[in-house]
């Protein structure tokens, strides 16, 4: 069927797991020695298939049935003393971009699902 | 995936940092306390958090527990005051080694701290509703 749900689904788990990353990061803004996590979207967003690593055996590749995993990769940032580098700041801005491209693709589903819902109704 | 897990991220760093507020607070309350239970002036105490795996160890998540709560092994402050019940027979009395501005700043930063963790918990909150909202 439409490649575009696949794609949307694929948006939405990435931008959920990249959540969940900066959710640990901002809990762990105190801890000592804790660095800073963030998700690479670049492998997301390269070439057309948008597929993403696997870099968990129990990920399922993409393209089969459409769920994947995501890189985790260490985020750039100066250590403090305590040899933590989160920038709370930073985190929370990410968060709050993460959360818009998450709604955008909840957005556009609802859309492309309503699209076929109106064309069976007729 | 386990949905619910980034709540539990989140609920873990609000219990950390307000362990953090009542030892502060307790550090400033005995700011004069020169009598403890275990005798001589009050410690000053501090806590040591450490990263803990939420949820089925999916990579890249984790929480955050107080793994132990330390006593600052800088000696007391003396200070003179030979009318004071405590002092030694210099006049010299054993201050606890808490200074305040520097746990005014600390509070600040666990305020700050916890205030990040429940703007992250209701972003998780608005996510996990519109999400329940698809194909609506």
């Amino acid at each position: 069927m439409d490649k575009s749900f696949e794609l949307l689904e694929r948006l939405i788990y990435a931008t959920n797991i990249r959540h969940r990353v900066l959710s640990s990061n901002i809990a762990n803004s105190d801890t000592p020695n804790y660095k800073a996590r963030d998700v690479d979207f670049n492998s997301f967003l390269a070439g057309e298939q948008a597929r993403l690593t696997v870099t968990d055996p129990r990920h399922i590749p993409a393209g089969g049935s459409g769920m994947a995993g995501a890189d985790i990769i260490s985020a750039p940032g100066q250590a403090w003393g305590d040899g933590n580098n989160v920038e709370l700041d930073m985190e929370v801005a990410k968060m709050t971009e993460n959360g818009l491209l998450n709604q955008a693709g909840v957005r556009l589903l609802s859309i492309k699902i309503g699209t076929y819902k109106n064309a069976l109704r007729r | 995936m386990d949905i619910f897990g980034v709540f539990r991220i989140s609920a873990s760093a609000l219990e950390a940092q307000r362990a953090r507020m009542n030892v502060i607070a307790s550090n400033m309350a005995n700011a004069q306390s020169t009598r403890t239970q275990e005798g001589g002036p009050y410690r000053r105490k501090d806590v040591l958090f450490s990263a803990v795996p939420v949820g089925q160890g999916d990579k890249g998540s984790e929480g955050v527990q107080v793994t132990e709560i330390v006593e600052d092994p800088t000696p007391p402050t003396m200070v003179y005051d030979p009318g004071h019940p405590d002092a030694d027979k210099d006049g010299n009395v054993a201050m606890p080694n808490v200074k305040v501005i520097e746990e005014m700043a600390n509070m600040m930063l666990a305020t700050r701290a916890y205030e990040a963790n429940v703007a992250a918990f209701n972003i998780s909150k608005g996510m996990l509703m519109k999400t329940l909202e698809i194909g609506r």
